[in-house]
């Protein structure tokens, strides 16, 4: 056989031709901005969705392996059924029954969130799960034991091969591909979205929740995210058990102490209990909270004129706030443990 | 079949000439370690100017942003520059930059730390990654400088001591610039790690961990510790 130069430009143009494919192992999938919303600010282009990424960020936000014993996964502290929390527990316990300091957080919309954290120490998704696998009260493991037990398993080296074309695992891709999975944990089909498309209509009561909502508690929790994304003091006296300083921890401002971040409303009727440290168990007592406030020079200037709000206005309230509830969301299959 | 076999040996010959040809013509900065005139060895006592004596279990240090300055005035600045430093892996202190040339070099210039836009952009890759043992989790950032070990001066737990100097927001913003002019053509510097120690008082300095007014006040030491030889 001749070995001509026809022949090297053919095998050339072939292996030209594949290597237009390799990119091509995954599926795109596309980051579906709900109509009205502002603009996410999770930057998409330095990790672009794909089905094969999602189901592996999926994989292991359901999976042990990720904690020092492969007793814990990101599950245990963030249940889909109660909008990604714990439920029902005050503080979120982690490893050999240790509990933590807070509240865990809901999961949602987390495309729209600048920082993460009740104290925003975190400054992006894709960093979020370092905190929880290394917290000596929740995971205990390291990343770098993480990634060696994902590569010792053939199942994941398969996995990250298809979601980022390499089967050599790396901290990097594991935190990417946590990201794919819980960006596409969005909430935006509650009954008062359906409102707001013109699909539904808002009962009276819940019509003059919504307007009580507007006077006395959007300036935080704004629409259509119901939060503001900032660090406020809401006027919780400090729990002494736990002396948690909020957002001052992480700046050292003293104008930070108690300041914790807004949380959304959203799906607010299923993640109790609430507060940064799960001190309230329904959401009438959080109303009667704020209601309690004003004249008071230290809370912010939303909360220094008081509510007063009449008991049936309070009933109004709550009344609305179930009308952030997504039972879609609560129940989306493709969010649900991944059946082999 | 002959045909494949010849291709695969040329692709394998290409493979072999384009890695060989990075380790013979590269410029690069040679790291040392040193406490005072001496290599350092981790585990190995030492008598800081405080007269604590201490042993080194960790030295990591990100070193960034590498610019090599000529004579003729010309500038080199190494893309996506990030490198960790670890005493534990010897390989890591021989930084390759670029290829050599016969520019005579006048300075060298780098930072310690990472700048606050890789500290703020997600997940890394390389030696930023987060497996490498030197990101903060519960704020984020990286930690810059890494010394730990043991002192008996320190009344701690296992006499320990811990020196995690980082943080990407101001005030505590802990990276620093540094430039070196170079006594030869080979950049071999100097880590002196006697220097970071020479103002420590063990016995009340030992344990910094978070962005803080004292880690940015060893951070202004940790620049004495780059030598040229």
């Amino acid at each position: 056989m001749r070995f001509n130069i026809r022949n090297i430009l053919f095998i050339g143009l072939v292996v030209f031709i594949s290597l237009a494919f390799v990119k091509k192992l995954s599926n795109d999938v596309y980051f579906e901005v709900p109509k009205g919303w502002p603009e996410p600010h999770y930057n998409f282009k330095k990790n672009p969705l794909t089905e094969e990424g999602f189901q592996l960020g999926r994989r292991l936000f359901y999976d042990p392996i990720l904690s020092r014993d492969s007793t814990i996964s990101c599950e245990n502290c963030h249940i889909q059924a109660s909008g990604y929390t714990h439920i029902d527990h005050e503080l979120s316990h982690g490893i050999d029954g240790k509990i933590g300091t807070r509240n865990s957080m809901t999961l949602m919309n987390l495309a729209w969130s600048k920082s993460f954290m009740w104290d925003g120490g975190v400054n992006h998704l894709d960093v979020q799960p370092i905190a929880p696998i290394t917290s000596s009260v929740e995971m205990d493991e390291t990343m770098d034991n993480v990634v060696k037990k994902l590569q010792r398993s053939e199942k994941y080296r398969n996995l990250f091969f298809k979601a980022f074309g390499t089967s050599e695992i790396k901290g990097q891709l594991v935190l990417k591909a946590l990201s794919q999975f819980v960006l596409k944990i969005v909430s935006s089909n509650s009954k008062y979205d359906k409102v707001m498309r013109n699909e539904a209509t808002f009962t009276q009561q819940e019509q003059k929740g919504y307007e009580l909502y507007k006077t006395n508690c959007a300036s935080c929790h704004i629409e259509p995210l119901f939060t503001s994304e900032k660090f406020e003091n809401n006027g919780l006296p400090i729990d002494t058990t736990l002396n948690d300083i909020g957002r001052m921890k992480i700046t050292n401002k003293k104008e930070d102490y108690l300041r914790f971040k807004v949380p959304t409303l959203r799906n607010a009727h299923f993640s109790f209990p609430f507060m940064h440290d799960g001190r309230f168990k329904t959401l009438t007592e959080v109303v009667k909270h704020y209601n309690s406030l004003g004249n008071d020079k230290n809370l912010p200037k939303q909360l220094s004129k008081p509510m007063n709000l009449s008991d049936n206005d309070r009933v109004d309230l709550v009344v609305f706030l179930n009308t952030l509830t997504d039972m879609d969301f609560l129940s989306d299959k493709r969010f649900k443990y991944p059946i082999k | 079949m002959i045909k494949k076999k010849l291709i695969y040996i040329v692709l394998l010959l290409f493979c072999c000439k384009g890695t060989t040809q990075n380790k013979v013509d590269s410029l690069y900065l040679n790291f040392t370690i040193h406490f005072n005139q001496q290599l350092l060895e981790l585990h190995k006592q030492y008598i800081t100017s405080k007269k604590d004596t201490i042993a080194l279990d960790t030295f990591k240090c990100y070193i960034s942003s590498i610019q090599i300055q000529y004579d003729d005035n010309s500038l080199f600045s190494e893309k996506e520059s990030y490198h960790l430093l670890d005493l534990e892996n010897p390989n890591s202190l021989q930084i390759p930059i670029t290829p050599t040339n016969n520019k005579i070099i006048s300075k060298v210039i780098f930072n310690i730390g990472v700048d606050s836009i890789a500290s703020t952009s997600g997940a890394m890759d390389g030696d930023l990654d987060a497996t490498k043992g030197m990101y903060w989790a519960w704020q984020s950032g990286y930690v810059n400088l890494k010394i730990q070990g043991k002192s008996s001066s320190c009344k701690t737990r296992k006499n320990e001591f811990q020196f995690h100097i980082g943080g990407y927001m101001k005030p505590n913003y802990a990276i620093r610039r540094i430039e070196l002019v170079p006594k030869n053509q080979n950049l071999d510097l100097i880590i002196d790690i006697a220097e970071f120690f020479f103002k420590i008082e063990l016995s009340e300095t030992n344990s910094i961990m978070i962005p803080s007014k004292k880690a940015m006040e060893l951070a202004d030491i940790s620049i004495k510790m780059f030598k040229t030889e």
